[in-house]
């Protein structure tokens, strides 16, 4: 197994900004943020803050304009294309808002598909994926193509895939947004159960206060800058009184 | 500062294989318009060649030269319409190919992806093509008295060497092989542009995009 590092996630002073005719959007403007090893980090804030530019940074999906994001201690900017692949594929497992499950695929394809770009046997793949499958409360869909689930199922194949290369870090951007509120709930107490079980760091971006009770902490941002960061403990009562 | 020890990250032939094959399968309705322009293309070039190949075997006039750039300009524009319906192919599955990135794969993984469909979509049409164009030239032959079935018949398996490429082969085989063979190859060649296109694609603009 890799060496164990004590922050899976840092930002250094990341910048993204991006330029629309004349004038340049400050996304992301100045963010340094360190993530433990087995963290469940919730990032809050209204629309158009900068929670998903945030996300596509630490994911390796897009490139910082300015400043450093480090995973398991390696700076992610200097990485190519190949190794940027590897990462994603063996580091990081992804969660939509919109599921973005392979419409052509079945939900045990969809789980195997992660671990064929890692390179993982065949007969391993399919043991795997149909253990996280029933571990997500799917075994009976196995062979289901995702037009045929709900969109809670979808998004609880999403999280299987998510977590077929066994990844470091699993990264959430609004998962519970296209769900109900009980559907909604299930997926965030999933994400939790998870999270402790495997000791996955997990970092959502959201508005849903949901994730509020589920979280060690929060970070809320506004205008592409980090407002405050909450420690579970100190806003428990905060949460309660807004659900109410 | 630590370094990664980065692993392979790989697709191999018969997954993205399998995948190509699903994409064809289900969703039938958006590669059959795209194999209709191929289809109609061969079909034009097999019916062509093959009503020629009937004249010449009667004693008429047999594959004349304007033929050929007939035949190249429709093979253009069925180009055309295959590297356009593959456009809009890629732009439905933006946030596919964005998925498909974050799960690991390389560009050239994605333009395998769409290449194998090509191949396929080549293959499927340039069949289809020939069948379409043996029929349409048959009953040419057959309700034309000066040609009729008899020599129809011997015509198609008898070599005919005005037919470019495949001339030492029987017709009927010949233009089989050419055709076919046409269909993949503008197949692929139409679809070059639009899986390029795909495959260079940034996974966070891929993810972003809603239909």
């Amino acid at each position: 197994m890799a060496l164990r590092y004590e922050y899976t996630v840092e930002t250094e002073d990341l910048a993204k900004y991006y330029k629309m005719g004349t004038y340049i959007v400050k996304a992301l403007d100045g963010v340094n943020l360190k993530i433990r090893r087995g963290e469940y980090v919730s990032i809050m804030g209204p629309s158009g803050a900068g929670k998903t530019t945030l996300f596509n940074m630490i994911g390796g999906l897009d490139r910082p304009t300015r400043g450093k994001v480090y995973i398991d201690e390696v700076d992610i900017s200097k990485l190519d294309a190949y190794e940027l692949a590897w990462l994603r594929a063996r580091k990081i497992g992804y969660i939509f808002q919109t599921f973005n499950l392979i419409p052509v695929l079945t939900a045990l394809e969809n789980v195997m598909l992660p671990m064929i770009f890692a390179g993982v046997r065949r007969e391993e793949r399919i043991r795997k994926a149909r253990e996280l499958l029933e571990r997500v409360g799917l075994g009976d869909r196995l062979y289901h193509r995702p037009t045929e689930l709900s969109g809670g199922q979808q998004q609880r194949v999403a999280i299987a895939r998510a977590l077929a290369n066994d990844p470091a870090i699993v990264l959430a951007d609004e998962p519970t947004g296209n769900l109900d509120l009980q559907t909604g709930l299930r997926i965030v107490q999933l994400l939790k159960e998870l999270n402790v079980e495997r000791g996955v760091t997990v970092i959502t971006a959201t508005h849903d206060l949901k994730m509020i009770d589920v979280s060690d902490r929060i970070v809320w941002i506004r205008d592409g800058m980090i407002e405050r960061v909450e420690e579970r403990a100190a806003i428990e009562l905060g949460a309660e009184e807004l659900q109410l | 500062m630590a370094s990664v020890e980065v692993g392979e990250v790989r697709l191999p032939l018969s997954e993205a294989i399998y995948i190509s094959l699903q994409n064809v399968r289900r969703r039938f309705a958006r590669v059959a318009i795209t194999t209709a322009s191929v289809t109609l293309g061969i079909a034009f070039f097999v019916s062509l060649m093959m009503m020629a190949s009937f004249q010449a075997q009667v004693g008429g006039a047999g594959v004349q030269p304007y033929m050929y750039w007939l035949l190249f300009i429709s093979l253009l524009v069925c180009g055309v319409g295959i590297t356009n319906s593959m456009l809009i192919a890629v732009a439905e599955r933006y946030k596919e190919i964005g998925t498909y990135k974050c799960l690991g794969a390389l560009d050239r993984h994605i333009l395998e992806m769409f290449l194998i469909e090509a191949i396929l979509v080549g293959g499927i049409g340039g069949l289809a093509g020939y069948v379409i164009g043996l029929v349409a030239a048959v009953i040419y032959a057959v309700v034309n008295p000066s040609v009729g079935l008899q020599s129809a018949l011997i015509a198609l398996v008898k070599p005919n060497p005005a037919v470019p490429l495949a001339g030492p082969l029987p017709v009927a085989a010949g233009l089989l092989v050419l055709g076919v063979g046409i269909a993949v190859l503008l197949s692929l060649i139409a679809t070059l542009y639009p899986a390029y296109y795909a495959a260079r694609l940034n996974p966070a603009e891929a993810l972003r995009y809603e239909i």
